[in-house]
Order: C-alpha cells, then structure tokens, then sequence
C-alpha cells in the first residue's frame, strides 16, 4: 500500500444508479473520498488513469458489452498503475475471475458478491483490508475453488476442520476472527493453520495477507492443474 | 418471389441443353456412315472389274444399300435412342453384303451368296422392332431370331450343293437333290416366319390409335407383300410375269422402298411422336440419379432448349417454380405456349415451350401425358423441401426468439431485481444496526432477503449461465466440466474463436444435457467431451462409458437437444448400443 496521508480516494464504476449511489454513499459514511464515480468499463478506465485512486471498485457486467468488461477494465488499470487496490463486485461468482485477478498481482485484491454490501460493517472492514493490501475472497469463490479441487490433491488430505480454517483463511479472515467463528481457542487455530501448511508444504509466515495469498495461489494453481490433469481419458 | 415464364425461360436457354443420351453419337454415326458409303463404292467398282461386264442391274444392291443407310442415318441422329436408324444401317450392310455375290472375285463373290437372304431378314427384323426399334414380346425375338436361321443357315445348301453355283469357295458337290431340299426348306419355313410376323403386326394394329392405324397398316401391308413376294415369285410362275432381269430390277426397287417408308412414317406423324414418346419412356426407365432432369429430357425430347416447367401449388392455386416461387404463365399472343399437365383430373403442373419450335400443342400434350406422375412427384418434391425448409427456418426462429427471451429476461432479473433487493438487503442491515426494529426480526428480514438474492442468482443462472453470458461456449463448458462429479477428459477447439450467440446457447445446452445424462442416467465412471470447430462446423461430442441404451426417442432431454440443433439446420446423433456406453454427436454450422 502506498503511504499515503487523508482519506482513501475511490472511483466506482457501477452501471446500476441506484447501485452506484448507493455504493458511494457507504464507503463515504465510512470515510473513503469518493473521486469519480463511472457508468461503464470506459469511463471507469478513464477517470482511473485521471484521478490516480487508491482503490477502484468495478462491476464486472457493464456496459458497453454488458459481459465481463467491468472485470478485463480493472485488469487493465492494475496493469497501468500496480499500486491500485482493485474491489470487483459482481452477482455471480466465477473462480475463474479470481484466478484472472490474482494472476495480475495477488495483493490488493478483493472479489466478492454484490450482495456483501448489506452487512455495511463487514463490507466495509473488507475493503479496508484490501487496500491495506490484503486479498478478499467471496466466501463462494471459496468453496466452489475447493469443489474444484480433485484427487492427488493436497487438499484432500486435510481434516474437515482444517479446511474449514483454510476455507477462512482464504476469505481473508484473521486467526482471531476464524477463532471467533469456529468457537475455537486462537491457539486452536494456529495449530490448525499450521497443520495446514503443513500438508501442503508451506512455509509459515507471520504476515496475515502474505499466508491469505500463499493459500490463494496455492488453490489457484491447483485448481487450474486440476482442470487441465483431467484431459486424458 | 414472382417472375414471368418467359424470365425463367430466358436464364434456362442460356444454360448449356443435357442431351439425353451420355454423349453425342453424331460423328460415331456420320463416320459410320461414310464407311458404309465407301464400301458400296468399292463395291460398284469390283462388279466392273472382271472381263465381262454384268448386267447393269446389279448396280441396285449397293444402291439400295445406300437408300437404307440414308433412312437409318436420319433416323439414329434424329432419336439417338431409338434402335431403328443402326438397324437400318445393319440392313445396308446387308444389301452391299448380298451385293458381294455378282462380283468377279471368287472369296468375295462366296460371302455374297452366304449373306444373300439377310436383307429380307433385317427387313422382318425391322418390322418387328418398329417403332421403338427394340424387339417387344419373346414371340417376336423368337420370330427374329428364327428369320435370321432361315437367311443364314438354311441358306446354306444353295451354296454348298446346288451346281449353278458351283463357282464359290464353300462348295461341297454337286447335290441338286440336296439344292433343292434346301430351297424348299428354307422357302417353307421362311413363309411360316412372315406369316406370325404378319399375324403378330395385325395384333398390333388392333391394339393403336386408329389415327396411327392409317398410317401404319399401309407401311405393315407393303413391307410384308415385298418380302413374301421375292421369293415366292421365284417359286411360282404364275407371279413371274416379266423376264428375270425386270423382275430382279422390280424387286430391287419395292426392297428399296420399304427404309424409304419408314423414313416417311418418321418424318409424317405416328413415327415421330411414338419415337419421341418412347424416347420418353426409356428416360423415365433410366437410373434416376443417372438420367438428365426432367426438364432436360423434355426440352431434348421435344427440341425447346427454352422449355419450362411450372409445377401446381394447390394451397395458393398458383403456378410455382422447382423452387417454390410464383410464376405466371405466358399470356396468349405471346410467342410461348403452356400445356397442362393432369394425373387422372388432378392439375399437377404446366410446360412452357416456344411455338414457334413446337408448332403443335399435341404433341407436347402427350409428352406431358407420359411424364405426367414424374413431374407431379417433381412437384411433391419440391413441395416437400419448401416446407421443409419452413418448417426449419420457424423452428430456428422459435428457438432463437426463446433464446432472446431467456437472455432478457436474465438481462432484466440482473439489472433491476437484484440490484433492488441488495439495497434492501443493506436497508435491513441498517434497521438491525439502528436498533428501531427488534434485533430478531431484523435478522429474519436480513436472511430472508438474502435467501431470495440467492433465489434469484440460481434462476439467472439458469436462464443463462453468467460465464456464457460473458466468457462464451469454450469458457461455460469449462466451468460446467469443473462442477461435475466425475472426470472428465476435456478436449476444446484450441483456436476458442466466438461463435454466434445461438450456437453457444445450443451448443451449451447440448453439452449440459449429455453431461447430466451420463452423470445421472449412465452409471458412467468416465467421460470425454470434444469440442472442436472444423470448416464452419461445430463438432460436439459427448461420449461415457457407462450402460448405454439411451435413444433419442425415450429420453426427451435428448429429443429437445436434437430439436435445438435441427432447428440452427444441425445434426444430432446418438450412438448407445446397451452396455456399450453412450456417445452423443451434434454437429452445428456455425460460419465460417
């Protein structure tokens, strides 16, 4: 994350008016500054590569094609300005959009349904997280990864509980929130943790973000091995 | 569409005419003929040659055979198909042939006694085959082939015994008893043979046209008389009322007559039209996927390369094209005639010809009358690919219309419900964070609106996957494969260019039907999925290894996948012998 003094500045790019308004209204009760707000994949590039945010919020399904342009415009503003945090939003989830995401820079990085909004607090703490450099996952990106995960897989060695806390881990929880959910002791979890790592020969880090992305990538590359180790029949 | 006759008419004379035949016999024929004709030459000149020189009449064998080689020639170029003109050519060899035996030189001279009676046995031949040329009944090949033992075998004795002619290579001795047997022999069984030929052509005067009848019964009486009269008026003296030489010269002359008169009845009516009609006939016989279109055979047939035809649409009561549009027949006054075709009363169609080359409209009535059931079943046909091609062409709008709904609504339910309900979903969250509603109820209200958020992200789902929405065929079935309980082996077109929106509609539906069967139907342990796009084609196929037995007709998933794929004009096939697995192909065009 950038040292940076004042408010964390954002430009939202949202087609949905209400949507976009609303969106606007709740980072800045919170205290973000909003700098520009966008109604298509265009705009959105445009007014990133003029306002130079800290974070950019993106709809993946915007106009002008109303397919994935939302998702291939933040891809294309990290690439012009890495520093950038990237929030995408959207109403379905598709790890595939994650795998995009992280092969741009697993830092900064948030992927989560619409409809996280509602729990303002949360939604919020994870956007601040993101632009602390964290990495957030929707809860459903997570566990349709996992699905995805096959056999001679890593993974599949892991205890129900541990990929569970993996699970967390990957949506970007601390080990004190994932002690909170688990009704687990922190200590329980770090064991847990480490286990995990363990089995799937990590190294253990003290930076929280640094394991979420290790975990991440480590799912993401294998679930994309995974996919392409079923070709031959 | 509508055109006028007479535009149709105009593009299909400038297309190069289908002659009926496989190629044109014209040169063979004329080659064929000049040959002949130098023979005869050849042979003048040789019944000059010895020391001295015969009576001049002898000159009428390679003449007549020349008068039958002109009648045949015209005859076989003018109905390469009919079998009169080479047999009429065949009758010209034969009468140089006979011709040979007053020629000085001694092997030719045996040739020409050997072959002597062969004119008279063409001309029964002739008779018989007339006028299509081939031989119709086993009565009359057997008479045919008996006339040929009477000219040729029976002729043999005069040569081998009798001492007149002593002089030829053959002769065995001097046998007139022998001679004599033979002459009466062949006499006798040779009158037998003209009179089942005579009795055989009465038959078939009975069963023609009278109109045909007067025409015909002349040509029947005088072939016959001619060739009844030759030798019977050696053998009666009572018919040999002039001296040999003008008897020989009288004879020559009614032999030569008779190609005359068949040329005559060729060129008159009867010949002409039965030619033509049987010229018909024998296109209607041929191989269909050989012979010419039936438009080609009428327009050879009947010599209009201009000729058209219109077949009738009864529901629009209006003439149409073979390819289904509206045309109008030519107006009286115009240079261009129609004649209606009928099967029993039943209005099947018109031809369109050119009156100035058909001057008579009988004629091209009966030719319609001949072809009259090929052109209704042309027009059924035709009839047939329109409609089905209607029917295919409403089936792909329908699926294609279904496919623009599902898209809007899926469009719709993702622009304003869900929107709506995420910002209620943030308005209940706010009233749980306010405290102004108890903090139950305001949970419930949170959770509820979130159930029916994802309520709603399943049923968009389900009209139209996001991934396909936005990523296209190659990346849906992608995700479809990772979601599925078994593995399977995933093969995709490595180029993974766009394709139409309905083809990815389709060809998604196709592979998330035949991916649900095997997993749930199947009792399949792998599977494989291609897909692969090879020269403007979607090439899908879905195989398992699981119990097969799957049909497209029991299992209605499989009916509606090979409907959505017929109706983009597809092809879907389902290969399931019982135990042996499942294998579903669909081949879609998808540009190219």
């Amino acid at each position: 994350m950038r040292p940076r003094r004042g408010p964390v500045r954002v430009v939202i790019g949202e087609d949905q008016a209400l949507m976009r308004e609303g969106l606007a209204l709740l980072l800045e009760r919170d205290g973000f500054e909003i700098a520009a707000l966008a109604n298509d994949a265009d705009a959105l590039v445009r007014a990133a590569g003029l306002h130079h945010p800290d974070l950019v919020v993106a709809d993946i399904r915007m106009p002008p094609n109303e397919a994935d342009d939302g998702l291939r415009a933040a891809l294309e503003i990290r690439r012009s300005a890495p520093g950038v945090a990237l929030l995408v939003l959207s109403q379905h989830v598709l790890p595939r959009y994650a795998t995009e995401l992280m092969d741009a820079g697993a830092e900064r990085l948030g992927y989560l349904l619409k409809q996280r909004v509602a729990d303002v607090e949360t939604f919020c703490s994870d956007v601040r997280r993101i632009c602390a450099g964290g990495v957030v996952l929707d809860p459903e990106v997570v566990s349709a990864m996992l699905a995805r995960v096959r056999r001679d897989d890593p993974v599949e060695r892991l205890t129900p509980r541990q990929r569970e806390v993996l699970a967390l881990m990957a949506e970007g929880r601390s080990n004190q929130a994932i002690a909170k959910q688990l009704f687990l002791t922190e200590k329980a979890v770090a064991k847990h943790v480490s286990h995990v790592y363990h089995e799937l020969g990590l190294l253990p880090c003290p930076d929280d973000h640094r394991r979420v992305l290790a975990v991440v990538s480590f799912l993401t590359s294998e679930s994309a091995a995974a996919s392409s180790a079923a070709t031959p029949m | 569409m509508t055109g006028t006759l007479s535009d149709v008419s105009r593009s299909a004379a400038g297309r190069r005419p289908t002659r009926l035949g496989a190629r044109s016999p014209t040169l063979a024929v004329l080659f064929l003929a000049a040959c002949v004709l130098a023979l005869g030459a050849v042979e003048i000149a040789l019944l000059f040659s010895g020391p001295v020189d015969p009576p001049w009449q002898v000159v009428l064998f390679p003449v007549v055979g020349w008068v039958y080689l002109a009648a045949g020639v015209t005859a076989w170029l003018r109905r390469p198909s009919n079998r009169m003109g080479p047999l009429m050519v065949v009758g010209a060899l034969a009468w140089i042939g006979a011709g040979l035996a007053n020629t000085p030189v001694q092997s030719l001279h045996t040739v020409g006694l050997v072959v002597a009676s062969l004119p008279l046995a063409v001309v029964i031949h002739l008779l018989l085959a007339f006028p299509s040329g081939r031989l119709r009944g086993t009565l009359s090949r057997a008479t045919v082939v008996a006339t040929y033992f009477v000219g040729l075998v029976l002729q043999a004795p005069r040569y081998l015994y009798d001492p007149e002619e002593a002089g030829n290579l053959l002769f065995v001795a001097d046998r007139s008893d022998l001679a004599d047997v033979g002459h009466w022999v062949q006499h006798g069984v040779g009158a037998i043979v003209i009179v089942i030929t005579a009795l055989i052509l009465a038959r078939r005067l009975r069963d023609v046209a009278p109109q045909q009848r007067y025409v015909l019964a002349p040509l029947y009486v005088y072939s016959i008389a001619a060739v009844l009269w030759v030798p019977a008026s050696s053998d009666l003296e009572a018919l040999a009322l002039w001296d040999p030489l003008t008897r020989a010269t009288i004879q020559l002359l009614v032999l030569a007559g008779i190609p005359v008169a068949f040329a005559a009845v060729i060129s008159l009516g009867g010949f002409a039209r039965t030619g033509e009609i049987d010229e018909l006939g024998a296109w209607l016989g041929a191989d269909e996927h050989a012979r010419p279109e039936l438009r080609d055979a009428l327009a050879d047939t009947l010599g209009d390369p201009s000729l058209e035809l219109a077949f009738w649409d009864g529901p629009s009561a209006a003439y149409v094209d073979a390819a289904g549009n509206t045309v109008a027949l030519p107006p009286s006054g115009s240079s261009r005639a129609a004649v209606e075709v009928s099967v029993g009363r039943r209005r099947v169609g018109a031809i369109v010809y050119d009156e100035t080359l058909i001057a008579d409209p009988e004629l091209v009535r009966r030719a319609g009358r001949v072809v009259a059931a090929a052109l209704d079943r042309e027009r059924l046909t035709a009839e047939l690919r329109a409609s089905r091609e209607r029917l295919r062409i409403s089936r792909a709008r329908v699926v294609a219309a279904a496919d623009t709904e599902r898209r809007r609504i899926a469009h719709d339910l993702h622009d304003t419900l869900q929107t709506r309900l995420v910002l209620l979903a943030v308005e209940a969250h706010g009233l749980r964070s306010d405290g102004s509603v108890p903090d139950g109820a305001a949970a419930e209200l949170e959770a509820g609106i979130e159930t029916a958020i994802n309520e709603l992200r399943e049923l968009v789902h389900g009209l139209l996957p996001a991934v396909l929405a936005e990523r296209g065929l190659y990346a849906a079935v992608e995700d479809l494969v990772d979601r599925m309980p078994l593995p399977i082996a995933l093969e995709l077109d490595s180029q993974r260019a766009p394709l139409p929106p309905p083809v990815e509609s389709t060809g998604y539906f196709v592979v998330s039907e035949a991916l649900t069967n095997a997993v749930k139907h199947a009792h399949a342990h792998e599977l494989g999925l291609r897909i692969q796009r090879m020269n403007g084609e979607l090439t899908i196929e879905v195989k398992d290894d699981g119990i097969g037995g799957a049909s497209a007709g029991t299992g209605s998933g499989l009916r509606g996948m090979a409907e959505r794929v017929e109706a983009l004009d597809g092809h879907l096939s389902v290969r399931s012998p019982p135990g042996g697995g499942t294998c579903v192909l669909a081949e879609v065009p998808c540009g190219s």
